[in-house]
């Protein structure tokens, strides 16, 4: 799943334009369903830098481009219930390791590829998370790179 | 674009495919002023319809329709084929890869033989190819610019003890020639290159072709069958037109150059009484012996920036490990090459979650890579077969690909991961992470070449051992692997046809 080297493909940068309204709303997802999905695409995807806001709209986005039939909805839905099933009380009370101990233990249930897949296009395509990198995407209309440091690296040994 | 031919023109040579083969071929034969008719399942595409946006070009570029087994990537759908997204790495296949079984022996498992030709024989042809393509280090051509990314393996290369190490054989200008501008290090080559610095047969041959007067590209042409007369002649292709309908093209011979997988279709959807297991497939070869190379992707995060997205995906190599040395406990051999990309595409490849894959991505500008690429020895099994009831969206049976790795393959791949991993640890990388990616982006065999006719599907010209009017034409034909990325053997070996085809017809062989 990759458009780099050999590719077949995913969602692609359409899931990242939203409406507010729409985030607003988080579709028919009610809040607690939502914390909970933002805390799995966080550690999914850790990233410090990056907001609880980040990441909910990261799943907004994913939940607008589906929202004629619902399918990502379902998906969070089915998320959340297999998440709380594993031990007593909420998924989401329990500590970071017994978050994660559950989340491998669902890793094989249909949904968690599809969300995995959706939640890292959402972030790696996402121009808010390249500028935490430092990567520029397009680069054609400033010339490419050739006079904009392809060749600028200084911490190599001088001797190689 | 002014020639047009009629469909019951039967004077016609017919090319299915526009890319590295196809493509090629169709230019190579219209300058001999041979008639071509190729026919390109895709669109035609201009240099302003490419952009830096890897999932919009994988829409505009990948064959799409849908395929069951082992995922194959980089093929293409449109006028360029494959040409539009790689990473022009030109390599030849090395003099003891033609010998594979006599070099190699008789792995287990395996349906090795040699090519019925050699590297001498071909050596010509790599010559042309080299010009035609203006790789780097041949004929005169400046070495690649070397990218942050290749001066990290060069280091770690040296650092290890690696010797052949270069940013020569790179078919991406260096210096503006042949009508196309030098490397601007967009960075985008694998989507396709905005500029037209990196060869592709949509911004070389095809229109080279046009300027003959001896050549018709018709786009959103699908080749549905080829059809043959009693004495086993083919004598016409069946195809879909762009809009929506079904033609015949008469034919005085047919170029099947469409990738592995539809090449392998459309011979096998041509069956008739007289072929019935599909044409060229008398020895029960074709849709065989498919092999993809050792690969793999790797990343490392360095101790200080690379921004490896900075310039061109591959801009040099190591070629060390591309000796055969059984001592290594594999037979066959490997390139090192760099290997950059996007955030998203690096996320993909990893294709993890947790806590490692948050560090290489939060570290993405520290990131250095390769792409390796070996030695794939055939094998009966891995194969391209069809769905026996379920279709496609042209009606076509769905093609199955069943592939699993060799143990000389796993064996290779082990060490080449563990030789990726000192060439970073040797500069202070501090995580290195071995991808799955990159499987499935070289594809070969399938129709291969063979001196004996029950032990292949094409003689040494790739022309069918029993349809002496049919050819193949693309990568379908490599008897064995060898190490290197396909695409240059390729071009020489369509060049190389087209001269033999050129002599059949002057001397009313064909």
């Amino acid at each position: 799943m990759t458009f780099s080297a050999c590719a077949s493909g995913t969602l692609g940068p359409s899931i990242l334009r939203i409406s507010s309204a729409w985030a607003e709303s988080h579709g028919d997802l009610d809040q607690e369903t939502m914390d909970a999905m933002i805390r799995m695409a966080r550690l999914l995807f850790p990233h410090e830098a990056m907001s609880d806001e980040f990441y909910a709209e990261v799943l907004d986005g994913a939940l607008s481009a589906t929202a004629s039939d619902s399918s990502f909805a379902a998906l969070l839905t089915a998320a959340d219930d297999a998440l709380n099933s594993v031990k007593s009380g909420r998924w989401i009370d329990l500590d970071e390791e017994q978050q994660l101990a559950v989340m491998r233990e669902v890793e094989g249930m249909g949904f968690f590829a599809a969300i995995q897949g959706a939640v890292r296009a959402g972030i790696y395509l996402n121009p808010v998370f390249w500028e935490h990198i430092g990567y520029l995407g397009s680069s054609k209309e400033f010339g490419g790179y050739i006079n904009r440091g392809f060749d600028d690296i200084d911490w190599l040994p001088e001797d190689l | 674009m002014a020639k047009t031919y009629d469909l019951s023109d039967d004077s016609v040579t017919v090319v299915v495919g526009s890319g590295a083969g196809g493509g090629t071929l169709s230019n190579e034969l219209a300058q001999k002023g041979i008639d071509v008719v190729c026919l390109e399942a895709g669109g035609r595409l201009s240099l302003a319809d490419i952009v830096n946006d890897p999932p919009a070009m994988h829409g505009k570029l990948t064959w799409l329709d849908k395929r069951l087994g082992a995922p194959v990537g980089l093929l293409c759908k449109t006028v360029g084929g494959t040409t539009m997204r790689w990473t022009a790495i030109a390599l030849r296949i090395q003099e003891h890869e033609f010998k594979a079984l006599s070099t190699y022996g008789k792995l287990d498992d395996t349906t090795l033989i040699d090519w019925p030709l050699t590297l001498e024989e071909l050596a010509p042809y790599y010559d042309k190819a080299e010009d035609k393509m203006g790789v780097t280090g041949t004929h005169g051509i400046p070495p690649s610019f070397e990218t942050n990314n290749y001066k990290v393996l060069k280091a770690g290369g040296k650092r290890v003890g690696y010797k052949e190490i270069t940013s020569e054989r790179t078919a991406i200008n260096s210096v503006a020639r042949d009508g196309r501008p030098a490397c601007q290090q967009i960075g985008f080559c694998v989507s396709g290159c905005a500029i037209g610095a990196k060869w592709s047969t949509l911004y070389t041959e095809i229109p080279k072709a046009e300027q003959t007067d001896h050549f018709e590209l018709r786009t959103g042409a699908m080749v549905l069958k080829i059809n043959h007369d009693d004495s086993g002649k083919v004598t016409s292709v069946v195809y879909v037109d762009s809009d929506g309908n079904r033609q015949e093209q008469k034919a005085r011979a047919v170029c099947v150059a469409g990738n592995v997988v539809e090449t392998t279709r459309l011979l096998h959807n041509s069956s008739s009484g007289m072929f019935p297991d599909g044409l060229g497939n008398t020895s029960g070869h074709l849709g065989r012996n498919y092999m993809r190379h050792m690969t793999h992707i790797s990343y490392a995060i360095m101790p200080k920036p690379v921004n490896f997205h900075r310039g061109t995906r591959i801009s040099g190599l190591i070629m060390d490990e591309r000796h055969n040395k059984p001592e290594r406990g594999f037979a066959g051999g490997y390139f090192i090459e760099t290997g950059a990309a996007d955030p998203y595409s690096v996320s993909a490849m990893i294709n993890g979650w947790g806590e490692e894959t948050g560090d290489f991505m939060d570290n993405y500008t520290n990131l250095a890579g390769v792409f390796i690429t070996g030695e794939d020895p055939s094998e009966a099994r891995n194969r391209i077969r069809f769905h026996d009831t379920e279709k496609d969206g042209y009606g076509l049976p769905v093609p199955i690909l069943d592939y699993k790795m060799h143990p000389n393959t796993v064996a290779m791949r082990e060490h080449s991961i563990e030789k990726s991993r000192d060439i970073f640890e040797s500069l202070g990388a501090r995580r290195f992470i071995a991808t799955g990616g990159g499987a499935g982006c070289h594809n070969m065999g399938v129709a291969r070449m063979s001196e004996n006719p029950d032990d292949g599907v094409t003689n040494r010209w790739g022309r069918v051992h029993d349809i002496p009017n049919l050819f193949v034409s693309d990568g379908s034909v490599f008897s064995s692997s060898g190490a290197g990325n396909p695409t240059l053997t390729i071009v020489s070996l369509a060049i190389r046809q087209a001269d033999h085809i050129a002599e059949s017809m002057a001397k009313k062989e064909l």
